[in-house]
């Protein structure tokens, strides 16, 4: 045993209890821990979607482009729509967010949205949210395809990250790779602390 | 040998005639080609660098081991026959600007390496690779292929000429040895929640590397705000958003041709933890901090007669009030100028540190005619307190006053819960770092508020009687005797000059008060002239002596040398840092009691203890940068290294001989469960 100790380490520990009641500060990007930021974006049937429509329920963010080669690996495979159809099933709600800019790389009109939709057996709530300003994307801090974020009942977010833990754009390897999306949603939806609530993001840019 | 080579050169056009092997020796996907480098024939038993040669289009890129903000590094899967593998080694990236996004990677060629060693006795090797790439401008394509090739084992290995040029290119892009780095790690320490700053030390020639972290979890890969801080360089890192602080904190350190990986402690101590959980907690304990200080034997004094000086005035609850109002702003206005100040300064790109003001001579030799003139007040020598600052008077000025000082006299009494918060306020956004020194005078002022708010603990104070006048009288022997501790402080900061100048100007000042109490007016003015103009000789005369540290040993005291710290950390050697500082009185307490008794000092002979004593009387930019990799800007700070461990413990900073005892014992403990 130690007998050295940090004099103030001590206190330190009984009176954090009482400053976690106090909120921490607002920030411009998606962080777990915080409040996730403000949306509101039309999706491909024209209805528009804010975070406060999903006040109270758990909700998915995901970013999405047609033609990016780690978005085809999750799609490609089948893996992507498997995990909306679970956790849809389960009340999760779960948007899929195009952010990219009218002639940059994955832009879609609402018309041809609705058939990128149907042909990739979308499994999200609703048909793609159309973010082709950016603003949505950006206030997430959304770097690339796939980018995903679990926003809980509270509106906080409870994860921001890479899909799983294998950067490969080998569809191959999903098998063996470990699922953040599904682990933390799993845990949280028991109530259970997230175990990674952060990763890097891997995948294509985000075409702003 | 030219028969050899013709060999080797017909093989190869077989080879290539035979196309089937040629594909497996070289890959190609969209927008890049990708080539062994290996030689004609390994040398037996000796050690390879070979590779894979990644020839990219123009305006394309590959990635670096950190990808960055998106893309993704390549991958090999190599299968060896006859040979045993090294893992892949990165040259040195740079950063590529993709829209809003950076990335590390290469634009252009690169060579990706690997060691290899061929088994003993074999005749042949081959290896195989499963590889997956990544290649973008904007857009990505990712790319598969399988490689493989063969290569018999002679007495000498044979390169290609250019082949081995690029080789060679590229192994000298490779990560060095940390400890031959130039730019050496101190630190890396939270700034808020947002950045992690990364504090290298600054080379001569005023050069500044790119350094590239390895951790893309934690570290964003945009390019770091880099600021030149007095000897070292400042890199400041956006931190991935939520990403919790881990262990993982190496870098790769890059001039333009050559790089180094290193690998920075992160400050182990709670200034990061509590910067990034909340300001409010720091407060907190900035406020017990303060609280604390009224008990000090430096603040005691002051507080204690005001507070007297209050009683004896027969004064009503509301003015009391008013006092302990203008005590505490005067409290609060000192913490927050020398807040700002200090903000100034580190914004300037100065390593200060808390109890700065006493590093200049011009401070201490204010304070000390201060002292002085209570002193000599409260012997009854003149009446200072009513007519001219009122500091044991009833005034409102006074009690404005006294607040300034008990700033003043509090700073080398930093005392338990002090060093954390103003570690804190150091690497904490400067709002919040005010909000430190906020914290730090409400609480200094809060035990004098709630006494003069509160009618019952007045009412337990001793009754105002002829007591008080002894009382007073008495109390200007600690004035006194503070009045020699500045000098003594002051003779470290300027030397003997010091000590004359010091006296010499108390003598002026009191001749001065002589002539004002016996001339009436024109000896005010006289006096007044006598001071002014010996404080007009003396004050540019005065300037702290060269500040270059003494070096060697007082009694068995290394003074501080950052060579002489690693090496024994690195020879396993267990170290004892004593930061410390003239002006610090709960140093000097610990050094007279503890620190320098026999028992003490034949403990740490026993056990073989480097000794270090790290005197910041003065300023001195290493000793507070080596404070502030700790995460302290005050002194005492007691570090102890346990033999074998790089990293310190910090002990509290008022020590015991059982606690000094109670490091060995325990380390007693730990080998013997080691054997």
């Amino acid at each position: 045993m130690r007998v050295i100790f940090n004099f103030s380490s001590s206190l330190l520990i009984k009176v954090v209890v009482l400053c976690l009641i106090l909120p921490g500060a607002v920030w411009a990007a998606a962080v777990p821990g915080q409040k996730a930021p403000e949306f509101s974006v039309m999706d491909a049937a024209g209805n528009s979607h804010s975070l406060s429509d999903y006040a109270g329920q758990w909700l998915v963010i995901e970013w999405f482009n047609k033609d990016c080669p780690y978005v085809r690996k999750h799609y490609g495979s089948g893996n992507m729509q498997s995990l909306q159809k679970k956790y849809t099933e389960q009340k999760v709600n779960w948007l899929t967010v195009i952010s990219s800019a009218q002639g940059k790389q994955g832009y879609l009109d609402p018309a041809q949205a609705i058939d990128v939709a149907e042909s990739h057996n979308l499994g999200a709530s609703v048909p793609f949210l159309l973010d082709t300003s950016g603003v949505m994307g950006r206030a997430y801090g959304a770097k690339t395809t796939p980018h995903m974020f679990i926003i809980n009942p509270q509106g906080e977010v409870v994860y921001a990250g890479a899909i799983d833990d294998n950067d490969s754009a080998n569809p191959a390897v999903i098998k063996t790779s470990h699922n953040y999306v599904s682990a933390a949603l799993d845990a949280s939806l028991k109530g259970l602390a997230v175990p990674k609530a952060t990763s890097r993001a891997y995948g294509c840019s985000v075409k702003y | 040998m030219k028969i050899k080579t013709i060999l080797i050169n017909v093989s190869c056009l077989l080879l290539l005639a035979a196309g089937q092997s040629v594909a497996q020796e070289m890959a190609s996907g969209d927008h890049v080609q990708v080539r062994w480098l290996v030689p004609d024939t390994f040398h037996e038993g000796k050690e390879e660098r070979v590779g894979f040669y990644f020839e990219v289009d123009p305006g394309w890129h590959v990635y670096w081991r950190n990808a960055g903000d998106s893309g993704a590094a390549p991958r090999f899967n190599l299968v060896p026959k006859g040979a045993a593998l090294g893992p892949i080694e990165w040259p040195f990236p740079m950063r590529l600007r993709v829209e809003h996004l950076t990335n590390l990677g290469y634009s252009g060629n690169v060579a990706y390496l690997f060691q290899l060693l061929p088994d003993k006795n074999t005749r042949e090797i081959t290896i195989s690779a499963d590889l997956e790439w990544l290649v973008c401008k904007v857009d990505c394509v990712p790319g598969f292929a399988t490689m493989s090739f063969t290569r018999p084992v002679e007495a000498q290995a044979a390169w290609p000429d250019a082949d081995l040029s690029v080789r060679n290119y590229f192994a000298n892009r490779l990560p060095r040895k940390g400890s031959e780095s130039p730019w050496q790690p101190v630190s890396i320490s939270p700034r808020g929640s947002d950045y992690l700053v990364l504090q290298l030390t600054a080379m001569n020639d005023g050069e500044i590397p790119a350094v590239f972290p390895i951790n893309g979890e934690l570290f964003s890969a945009a390019e770091p705000e880099i600021q030149h801080q007095d000897g070292s360089l400042l890199y400041s890192f956006k931190r991935l958003p939520g990403a919790g602080v881990g262990n993982i904190s190496d870098f790769v350190v890059a001039d333009s041709s050559r790089s180094w990986k290193i690998n920075a402690p992160f400050l182990s101590e709670m200034a990061g933890k509590e910067s990034t959980t909340s300001v409010w907690l720091l407060f907190l304990v900035a406020f017990i901090g303060g609280a604390l200080l009224n008990l000090m034997p430096c603040v005691f004094p002051v507080l204690s007669i005001k507070l007297f000086g209050l009683i004896n005035g027969g004064t009503s609850p509301a003015h009391r009030l008013r006092e302990s109002f203008l005590y505490s702003a005067g409290i609060l206005l000192t913490f927050l100028a020398l807040g700002l100040v200090l903000l100034l300064l580190r914004w300037g790109g100065l390593a200060v540190g808390w109890g700065f003001q006493l590093q200049s001579p011009v401070v201490v030799l204010v304070l000390i005619i201060l002292f002085w003139l209570m002193a000599l007040s409260f012997s009854g020598f003149f009446e200072f307190g009513h007519r001219l600052m009122g500091i044991a008077g009833s005034n409102s000025r006074g009690s404005f006053i006294t607040g300034v000082l008990a700033v003043f006299v509090a700073a080398p009494c930093t005392g338990p819960f002090m060093g954390a918060a103003l570690g804190a306020a150091i690497v904490i956004p400067p709002l919040q770092a005010l909000l430190i020194f906020l914290g730090l005078g409400l609480g200094l002022a809060a035990p004098f508020i709630l006494i003069c708010a509160s009618p019952a603990l007045l009412n337990r104070m001793p009754a105002p009687g002829p007591w008080m006048e002894k009382l007073r009288q008495f109390l200007a022997f600690p004035l006194y005797a503070t009045v020699i501790w500045l000098l003594w402080v002051l003779g470290h900061l300027a030397g003997d000059s010091g000590w004359l100048i010091g006296l010499s100007l108390l003598l002026i000042t009191t001749l001065a008060i002589w002539l004002g109490k016996s001339f009436a007016t024109k000896g005010v003015i006289g006096g007044l002239i006598c001071v002014v103009a010996a404080s007009l000789i003396s004050l540019p005369v005065i300037r702290v002596e060269d500040s270059e540290r003494s070096s060697g040993m007082v009694n068995n005291w290394h003074s501080y040398d950052k060579t002489l710290l690693a090496e024994a950390l690195e020879n396993g050697q267990s170290v004892f840092i004593d930061y410390t500082a003239a002006w610090c009185i709960t140093c000097q307490v610990n050094k007279t009691l503890v620190l320098d008794t026999p028992e003490v000092q034949a403990l740490f002979r026993e056990n073989n203890v480097l000794l270090i004593r790290a005197d910041w009387t003065r300023y001195d930019p290493e000793i507070t940068q080596a404070l502030q990799a700790l995460g302290r800007s005050s002194v005492p700070v007691y570090a102890w290294y346990p033999a074998g461990e790089k990293k310190p413990e910090l002990l509290p900073p008022l020590l015991q001989e059982s606690l000094i005892a109670a490091l060995f014992s325990s380390q007693l403990t730990v080998n013997s469960e080691d054997d």
